[in-house]
């Protein structure tokens, strides 16, 4: 039994990670309606900033990873002003190709640095021998990871439902010109949600780092990772995010220990979400949460 | 007097020519090239590896290894991408290249019928044993990725106490991954005494519990693996934390990780810290935490040319040195020969390297050899394990009993 229940915990483990990445791509949807493509960059920037901080300059990691999530805060704040201000107004998908733009920028930057291509690992900062409970173990990393994951989700669902700003937030969500109407800066709202959105991507980088090590390649493959989470769950969704990441952790780690090796069958685990997802969509096409718009004619 | 000046100034130039041109006809420079990923996917091990490979033809043209010859081996990025790696090597094509220096699996696999048109010696950083077939010019460094694993399962068979030992493969979901695992499967058939329990595939994985569990449950003791480090660090971080990991190789109801030259030296460690702890890792390189005559001539030459201790001691450094040393061995033999250093002749040359005429450049485990039928570099393996943090020798370098029998 302690088997079934260890996939349990890992899968809820996993799911929330999943969760805290793709929180930065719903923000950002849910104020400007843009898949950005360079999140995954973000978050390895994030763990990037906290290596470089703790290891490089002796700050303790617990500060470097606060400070880590200002810098990137300020940082995406400064990509959506430089790249993405001057497009208010203009075709989603040219906002989305400059995400992609921006995303090979970022490569490019980082690439120039070490990070881009040595492996690093965090120093060690929290207790090594994990916490088990009747056969079922997790470690404390993954527990941390689980926690901030929460805080983070119950701050910003609070942030978008009763703060005047979130509620500003939602407003341009729905409808930018309506909200300018009646005086939402609008601009300054896209700002905020880019923000926000560093800030999440940098705590997830360090939570994935810590995890699987510091590789720019696996952590700024997250950014992709994740999309199926915020597309099952709705694009505009925190709660979704939430849910459909334990959904595709759970469904991952049970397809990867009962089905794979077993029937003949191997690699379920990579295609069971996505065939959960592709089921899903079909009865719910704006995923488990997402807004269903009806529009007057 | 106005004529004695210009008089002067033309002896003064006419010498100047013939000194300058005499040098030029000395000096003949040969030209290669090199594509690999300095950035982008992989470039953890590309970096270090075009390092090793500029340094190495530096340090040949300055303490003129071939005379006033010279070396002027072009390295470009292609970030890992075929389409790119393609046109660097069209266009050093058009440079007049004498030999190429190529990269990943995939690149080698895509333009393996244009080396076989342009006939021209290849030297790749990847060990698919793949690479050789339907090849002519392709020659591997080292031993391929499946005699390494199936050293590796050799290794587990011969050390393993009770019983037929359990085995899963942890490979990387592409043909560098996938190559091997039907040559274990073939060594196993021919009588390899371990059990091949499952081959498992991995993903972008943040969790393997669920993995490492199932193993156990199916009583696997050992996991060789066959892709990079990043995927092996988060697994032997989880079996880690499970508790999973054995403390020494083969103890009962634990499980003990190996795998080959891409997934093992000092990045992991870096990865996985004290999980890497006991991993054991089979290349075809000296490794400079073992100290020796052969490591000091490497990180000597990292020193020289300002290379950091990263970059220093890195196996991938002394991979990217390897290629070039054979390179320069294949041009001086040419020369050495009277013959025109060109396509045709250091393909002969390569083809040349065996019995007393093998090559031991000091950065492997074992003398490169090749031959028209055996165009596989340095087949003596050497096993390492981590202790202490650092990789350590296990035993002697060893050739794989099982490859020769099913070849």
């Amino acid at each position: 039994m302690s088997y079934f229940f260890q996939i349990v915990v890992s899968g809820i483990v996993v799911g929330s990670i999943y969760a805290l990445a793709a929180l930065g791509l719903v923000l950002v949807y849910k104020s400007s309606r843009v898949a950005n493509f360079a999140h995954g960059q973000i978050i390895a920037a994030g763990a990037f900033i906290t290596y470089y901080l703790s290891v490089s300059l002796g700050v303790p990691i617990f500060f470097s990873f606060l400070a880590s999530m200002i810098i990137t805060f300020f940082l995406a704040m400064s990509v959506e002003r430089i790249f993405l201000r001057k497009l208010i107004g203009e075709p989603i998908i040219s906002v989305i190709m400059v995400t992609i733009g921006l995303g090979s920028i970022l490569d490019g930057l980082i690439y120039l640095t070490p990070f881009g291509s040595e492996n690093f690992s965090f120093p060690a900062f929290l207790p090594q021998e994990p916490l088990s409970l009747g056969g079922v173990s997790i470690s404390w990393t993954q527990l941390v990871g689980v926690i901030v994951t929460f805080i983070l989700i119950g701050g910003l669902s609070w942030f978008f439902k009763k703060s005047t700003i979130g509620i500003s937030m939602r407003a341009v969500s729905d409808d930018q010109f309506a909200s300018m109407s009646v005086g939402i800066s609008v601009p300054k709202v896209f700002g905020l949600a880019w923000a926000l959105a560093g800030l999440s991507a940098a705590a997830a980088g360090c939570i994935i780092g810590n995890i699987t090590g510091l590789n720019f390649d696996t952590l700024h493959a997250f950014g992709i990772i994740v999309f199926p989470v915020i597309i099952l769950g709705g694009l505009d969704s925190i709660l979704g995010a939430v849910v459909a990441g334990i959904i595709i952790g759970l469904i991952q780690q049970f397809s990867s220990g009962y089905l794979d090796g077993n029937f003949g069958l191997k690699g379920t685990g990579d295609v069971m979400p996505y065939i959960i997802l592709v089921v899903v969509l079909f009865f719910k096409p704006h995923g488990l949460f997402g807004i269903h718009e009806i529009e007057r004619v | 007097m106005k004529s004695k000046n210009f008089l002067t100034a033309l002896l003064i130039l006419v010498v100047m020519f013939a000194f300058t041109s005499s040098v030029y006809a000395g000096g003949k420079v040969y030209k290669l090239g090199m594509s690999l990923a300095i950035t982008g996917p992989t470039s953890d091990a590309g970096n270090p590896y075009a390092k090793g490979t500029e340094d190495y033809f530096k340090f040949v043209n300055e303490t003129k290894i071939l005379g006033d010859d010279t070396i002027e081996c072009t390295i470009r990025d292609d970030q890992y991408k075929t389409d790119v790696t393609k046109r660097n090597f069209e266009e050093y094509l058009d440079d007049g290249i004498v030999m190429y220096l190529n990269y990943s699996t995939g690149s080698t696999l895509g333009l393996k019928r244009d080396f076989e048109e342009e006939q021209i010696a290849v030297l790749p950083a990847s060990y698919h044993a793949g690479n050789l077939d339907d090849s002519n010019y392709i020659f591997l460094p080292i031993a391929s990725y499946s005699d390494q694993l199936v050293i590796l399962a050799e290794y587990v068979a011969k050390n393993h106490k009770g019983g037929k030992a359990k085995v899963a493969l942890f490979v990387h979901p592409s043909a560098f991954g996938r190559g091997p695992v039907s040559d274990v499967e073939k060594a196993v058939v021919a009588g390899l005494n371990i059990e091949l329990v499952e081959v498992v595939e991995h993903g972008k994985d943040l969790d393997n519990t669920a993995m490492l569990k199932r193993l156990m449950s199916k009583k696997v003791q050992y996991v060789i693996s066959q892709t990079v480090q990043s995927p092996v660090a988060t697994m032997i971080k989880d079996s880690q934390r499970l508790g999973l990991t054995a403390s020494s190789f083969g103890e009962a109801g634990k499980i003990t990780f190996l795998g080959a030259h891409y997934t093992g030296g000092n990045d992991l460690i870096a990865l996985a810290g004290t999980a890497a702890e006991n991993y054991f890792w089979t290349t075809g390189f000296n490794i400079t935490s073992v100290p020796g005559e052969k490591t000091t001539k490497q990180l000597a030459l990292a020193k020289l040319f300002g290379r950091d201790e990263k970059a220093a001691n890195s196996h991938n450094y002394a991979a990217g040195i390897m290629v070039a040393q054979v390179a320069t061995e294949a041009i001086r033999r040419a020369k050495a020969a009277g013959l025109e250093v060109n396509k045709a002749n250091l393909y002969k040359m390569l083809n040349g390297m065996n019995g007393a005429n093998a090559y031991s450049p000091y950065t492997t485990s074992g003398p490169v050899t090749y031959s028209k039928t055996d165009r596989m570099g340095v087949d003596l393996l050497q096993i390492y394990s981590v202790q202490g943090g650092v990789f350590k020798a296990v035993g002697e370098a060893l050739e794989s009993e099982y490859m020769k029998k099913i070849k």
